[in-house]
């Protein structure tokens, strides 16, 4: 059989040189992961991973590697203000570093936040295991294509014992540009032993239509503590593809709040590694499509060490002709005693072109464990509607009352009171009228 | 009937017995007392045979024989009946097919003949009758969804029903309200008997307005550090727990 | 002392004494004609022409073989499975002396199925339910035959229906489930040997339950039995199945299909209790139980139901499912699976609801022991038009044990914004407190944990007809015969 033409989108990605850094591992492990992925291709979705998300679309598409002219792109701060987040900020245009959007001076002490192509030219071993690991599965092109053509990224670290307060601001805007560009941007997060973090990851742009591929590394050693706020606003013409994985310690403890709003075709794996005994992971999130949008969050909790917990929480509302996908895998490793995992995931459809496909997944391996899960796909509580309306409060104003309830279920315990109410604004903002 | 000598056990790797010395004679009522953490619950489920605790040193002789080396089904047809603090929920196990096994278990192991469902259906009918039971209870499964006062007055029909020679009733009337406190204490007075003792194990003093004992003990540190008639009780209801320690804790010994 | 001696806890204790009792492991010495191992379109004919099928039967299984052909076996379960040789399987395997009736069967086939506790001869026979003995790839017969004829109820073996009433297996056959379905159902379709055939007519409410016995004996044959039932408009009918294996060291393969199709008003319930060998505590040797079961609810005001109690198989790999076409249809699925040694069960359900008002209910209890691993995979589908559909599914998984897994896998696709999906799952082991329990009431270790076991399928058992909610009872307290101590 002779091998069939590639498709528009693995051909024009293919195009460009790589990016040449001069370190020889980098280098060659940056061409291993392009030649893998003209190779493989595009998963479908047939891949168990893909079944909800297909890629036929994107597949016919063509992009320009990088935004050459990204530093000049006019941006206007407005765009990513956030109420109750004033610390230090790392901000990228189109993929590339822009020192005047960022805020790095009078950085607190023991926080380290920098461009990881400046990290990588200041000393790139200490970058080296984290930066080389991978392992292949079905279904990463995303992955390694990121891992072949990111130059740039976000490098934190948080030395041990610190206690950075202000949350720490990363910024990726999507500008207009003469054409639909791809970006790709990898980052290395590190909070050592015992710090603490607050952290805000804030996707924002104009209207656009690049692709975006984000892979991030964060590591929590013993006993550190994350707060982090995920917040995905990307243009809804844009397609924005993640990977984040999370690794705690012993007694490490990471609170993530997620909200899923922007994007054409948006994804984000989210997978946390519960590696040290008594470490902790609560996830609360919501993703709210509409228009012809498409929201895929694939969450893979492992419990690997004793007496680990996780506690996830998740609302999707689609609507319009939406499309909302949720997986929540939680797995508990043989002698994984005293995990504790659940996980709920309740969905609202507003509208018969929308859809919703969920899929929560216990695999145990343990029996001292307790384990449960929930989801459900449905309308508004008819018994809470009928009390509202029975208090005076028309149908209309009860249906969009209940469901901004619904949704903001998820921001409750988010302690920055600012943010939380900003998000909870946004929130209102995505649901119809 | 019941020797209990010099008795030490740990949970957890922690002493909480720590010489404990106790005889009861058939048909006696002893209560046991003391504040919270003296090891009163300990004492219930080290002789009914609980997982986890630990006897470190000293013994237990129920007619004569040696209780502790007995597996909890053993101590259960030997006659010893723990009445307990939290009754467990078995979900879809059908409370009287739940007692029919127990008390088949039992008399099986004591060479017994075995009731079959209609002798079986009978004796539980006078039973309920004596414990004023609603039969309601019996078509539900083993605790679940039982109300405190239910789940309680269950434990007391269930050994009514399994007619024990010793009955620890461990805080039997925590959770409950006066009302529910009375039905109990009927069902347990009901079942005294010439032959029949019960050791119960409170922390508060109105459990004993309805259950009169022959003898009061005073629990704190892991010992018997009082013991007296039912005037006892009344006291320690007067001077609080305090009392027991200015007056009867032995130096050293507290936990 | 004693008495903190901590089965349960035991990890090693509970593995290594999770003995089991096959009872059914037994050969049957019999006189056996059949075709030699291998697979090609003239074996089809073969089998085709021993079995005197009309041309047409003939043409839809060499349609579907050369489908098979054309298609991987799936892998997406995981399941460690060795590769299956389909030339080394023989596809028919029948007792010498062909029974013309009941009468006839050879002394030690009824002997066989005496000791299975299915007695054939109808004087000795369980009240009430009419049997069908299927041995290896031939049915061996059919019990109390006239009382159903007189309430115009078929029950026959598929391969006399065939030829007796070809105008219901053509009209029914491979409506549910097309030949091209899936591998294994497509294998099925171009090899299936014998199976039963239950057509309920218009009105009738089957007098009495069906049932048919499978058993496989032969060695190196496959058994694949292919049932098909029609309920029609208002009929109502209760079939149960068994199915047992002779303890043998190599996995042989049952490859089933069953269809089933209600229509209007007409209601089925299909109960399974499947006690396939399941190998030995090493893993060696079982059943490969590979099985698609489907009913469509093709008539509005439609119920199919399905009950399985899966104690045997090396493999288990069976979704029986419910497609709700029909306005107001219900679909229902309750299931009981236990795995331990080396066993693999991957089982669910699929609802798929395409009626307005369709009603879907799922029960699953799976129980994992010793090395074994348990899936619940489910797949709920609310179509577009399905308004108001509503689906419950509740997955509960208990772990004896350390060392087995136990897993859930729902799918929820949803398409109608009227519709309500539910699902919830929980994963325990039996509390020490429960046992504890138990024990200070005299309940030794063992049959406390059978009694916790036992409350915990209580709500399938429910769903079983009597002799069926007995058996499957007695199944799982010899499963977990020595399961501590």
């Amino acid at each position: 059989m002779s091998q069939p033409a590639p498709l528009p989108f693995v051909a024009s990605l293919l195009d460009a040189p790589l990016p040449a850094s001069g370190i020889a591992w980098l280098d060659a492990l940056r061409r291993a992961h392009l030649d893998a992925f003209a190779a493989a291709g595009l998963p479908d979705t047939r891949m168990e991973a893909w079944k909800y998300t297909a890629l036929r679309a994107l597949g016919q598409r063509r992009y320009a590697n990088g935004d050459a002219q990204a530093a000049a792109r006019a941006v206007d701060p407005a765009a990513f203000d956030l109420p109750g987040v004033d610390g230090p900020r790392l901000a990228f245009v189109n993929g590339v570093f822009r020192a005047d959007l960022s805020a790095l001076d009078d950085l607190p002490a023991g926080l380290v936040l920098q461009p990881l192509a400046q990290a990588l030219r200041q000393d790139a071993e200490p970058l080296r295991f984290v930066l080389s690991r991978h392992e292949p599965e079905q279904g990463d092109a995303f992955v390694r294509l990121n891992a072949a053509r990111a130059e740039d990224g976000v490098a934190l670290k948080v030395a041990a014992g610190a206690k950075i307060a202000a949350p720490v601001h990363l910024v990726f805007l999507g500008a207009p540009a003469e054409s639909d560009l791809a970006w790709h941007l990898r980052h290395v997060i590190e909070l050592g032993e015992g710090a603490e973090l607050a952290l805000v990851e804030h996707h924002v742009g104009a209207e656009q239509q690049h692709l975006g591929t984000a892979v991030g590394d964060i590591t929590l050693r013993d006993g550190a503590v994350l707060r982090q706020v995920l917040l995905q606003q990307a243009a809804t013409g844009s397609s924005l593809i993640r990977r984040s994985r999370l690794q705690l310690g012993a007694r490490a403890q990471a609170t993530l709040h997620v909200l899923e709003l922007g994007g054409a075709l948006a994804r984000h794996e989210l997978r946390a590694e519960l590696a040290g005994d008594g470490a902790r992971l609560d996830t609360r999130g919501v993703f709210m499509p509409r228009g012809r949008q498409h929201i895929d969050t694939q969450l893979a909790i492992r419990h690997q060490a004793l007496n680990t917990a996780s506690e996830s929480v998740w609302r999707g509302v689609a609507d319009q002709r939406a499309r909302g996908v949720f997986r929540g895998a939680i797995l508990v490793a043989p002698g994984a005693d005293g995990s504790d995992a659940s996980l709920s995931n309740k969905n609202l459809l507003l509208s018969g072109q929308a859809e919703i496909d969920t899929k929560p997944e216990l695999e145990i391996y343990a029996d001292e464990v307790k384990a449960a899960h929930g989801a459900t796909v449905g309308q508004l509580d008819e018994r809470s509607l009928f009390y509202l309306r029975s208090r005076g409060i028309p149908h209309d104003e009860a249906r969009a009352l209940l469901t901004a309830a619904f949704c903001r279920a998820v921001l409750d315990d988010l302690p920055n009171a600012a943010l939380r109410e900003h998000l909870a604004g946004l929130l209102a903002n995505q649901l119809p009228d | 009937m019941l020797n209990i000598e010099n008795l030490h056990a740990r949970v957890e790797g922690k002493e909480i017995l720590k010489g404990l010395t106790l005889r009861v004679k058939p048909g006696e009522v002893h209560a046991i007392m003391g504040p919270n953490g003296a090891g009163k619950s300990t004492l219930g489920n080290v002789l009914s045979g609980r997982d986890g605790y630990e006897v470190t040193a000293g013994s237990v002789t129920f007619d004569g024989i040696d209780l502790l080396a007995l597996e909890p089904e053993a101590r259960a047809a030997a006659g010893v009946f723990l009445a307990f603090q939290y009754p467990v929920e078995i979900p879809g196990v059908n409370n009287t097919y739940f007692l029919r096994a127990a008390l088949n278990a039992q008399r099986k192991a004591r060479g017994e003949k075995e009731l079959d469902s209609m002798q079986f259906l009978k004796l539980v009918r006078e039973k309920l009758k004596v414990m004023q039971i609603s039969d309601e209870l019996l078509h539900r499964a083993v605790n679940e969804g039982f109300s405190g006062g239910e789940k309680k007055r269950n434990e007391i029909f269930q050994m009514a029903l399994l007619e024990p020679k010793l009955a620890i009733l461990d805080e039997t009337d925590s959770g409950l309200d006066i009302d529910a406190l009375k039905q109990v204490a009927q069902g347990v007075n009901a079942l005294r008997s010439p032959q029949r003792s019960f050791l119960v194990i409170t922390h508060y003093q109105r459990l004993l307005d309805y259950i009169e004992p022959d003898f009061v003990h005073v629990l704190a540190g892991g010992r018997i550090v009082e013991s007296g008639d039912k005037a006892l009780a009344l006291k320690l209801e007067e001077h609080g727990y305090a009392w027991v320690k200015d007056h009867g804790e032995p130096a050293g010994a507290s936990a | 002392m004693a008495s903190t001696r901590n089965a349960l806890r035991d990890n090693a204790g509970v593995a290594e004494a999770l003995g089991r009792n096959y009872s059914a492991g037994f050969v049957t010495e019999i006189e056996m004609t059949g075709l030699p191992p291998g697979l090609d379109e003239e074996t089809i004919r073969q089998l085709s022409a021993i079995k005197r099928e009309p041309e047409w039967m003939t043409e839809w299984r060499l349609a579907a073989y050369r489908h098979w052909l054309t298609m991987p076996q799936p892998d997406w379960a995981k399941l460690k499975m060795d590769a299956i040789d389909y030339q080394a399987i023989s596809y028919y395997a029948a007792p010498k002396q062909a029974p013309k009736s009941l009468d006839e069967v050879d002394p030690a086939l009824l002997e066989t199925y005496e000791k299975l506790g299915v007695p054939l001869h109808e004087r000795a026979a369980l009240a009430g339910v009419a049997v069908d003995a299927v041995f290896d790839s031939v049915s061996v017969g059919t019990t109390f035959r006239k009382q159903l004829a007189e309430a115009g109820v078929i029950f026959c073996s598929m391969s006399e229906a065939i030829r007796e009433h070809p105008e219901l297996v053509q009209k029914y056959l491979g409506s549910v489930v097309p030949p091209g379905d899936n591998f294994f159902a497509a294998l099925n379709s171009a090899v299936f040997s014998d199976g039963s055939f239950v057509f309920i007519p218009r009105g009738v409410r089957c007098p009495m339950e069906l049932s048919t016995y499978f058993r496989i004996n032969a060695q190196n044959t496959g058994q694949f039995e292919r049932t098909l039932i029609v309920a029609e408009e208002g009929a109502h009918v209760s079939y149960l199945e068994g199915c047992t294996a002779p303890k043998r060291d190599e996995n042989q393969l049952h490859a089933a299909v069953v269809e089933l199709v209600a229509l209007e008003r007409a209601q089925i319930k299909y109960s399974t209790v499947q006690n396939w060998y399941p190998g030995d505590e090493n893993g060696v040797g079982g059943i490969y139980n590979l099985v698609t079961k489907r009913g469509d609810c093709r008539g509005d005001d439609s119920k199919i139901s399905w009950t399985q109690v899966e104690t045997g198989s090396a493999i288990t790999w069976k979704y029986p499912s419910v497609v709700l076409r029909g306005d107001r249809s219900v679909g229902e699925f309750h299931s009981v699976a236990l795995t331990h040694h080396y066993q693999q069960a991957d089982t669910g359900t699929k609802m798929i609801h395409i009626g307005k008002d369709t009603k879907s209910k799922i029960v699953s209890k799976g129980i994992s022991a010793g090395r074994s691993n348990n899936s619940y995979r489910g797949l709920v589908k609310v179509e577009k038009g399905a308004e108001r559909a509503r689906n419950y599914t509740q997955c509960d998984s208990l772990l004896i044990g350390k060392k087995c897994g136990a897993h859930t896998f729902p799918y929820m696709e949803v398409k109608n914004p009227s519709a309500i999906v539910e699902h919830e799952a929980t994963t325990s082991k039996i509390s020490d407190d429960q046992m504890f329990y138990c024990r200070s009431r005299g309940i030794g270790e063992e049959d406390a944990v059978s009694m916790i076991v036992d409350g915990f399928c209580k709500q399938v058992f429910r769903e079983l007809p009597m002799e069926f909610a007995v058996e499957a009872k007695k199944l799982l307290e010899v499963s977990l015969e020595g399961a501590v101590g």
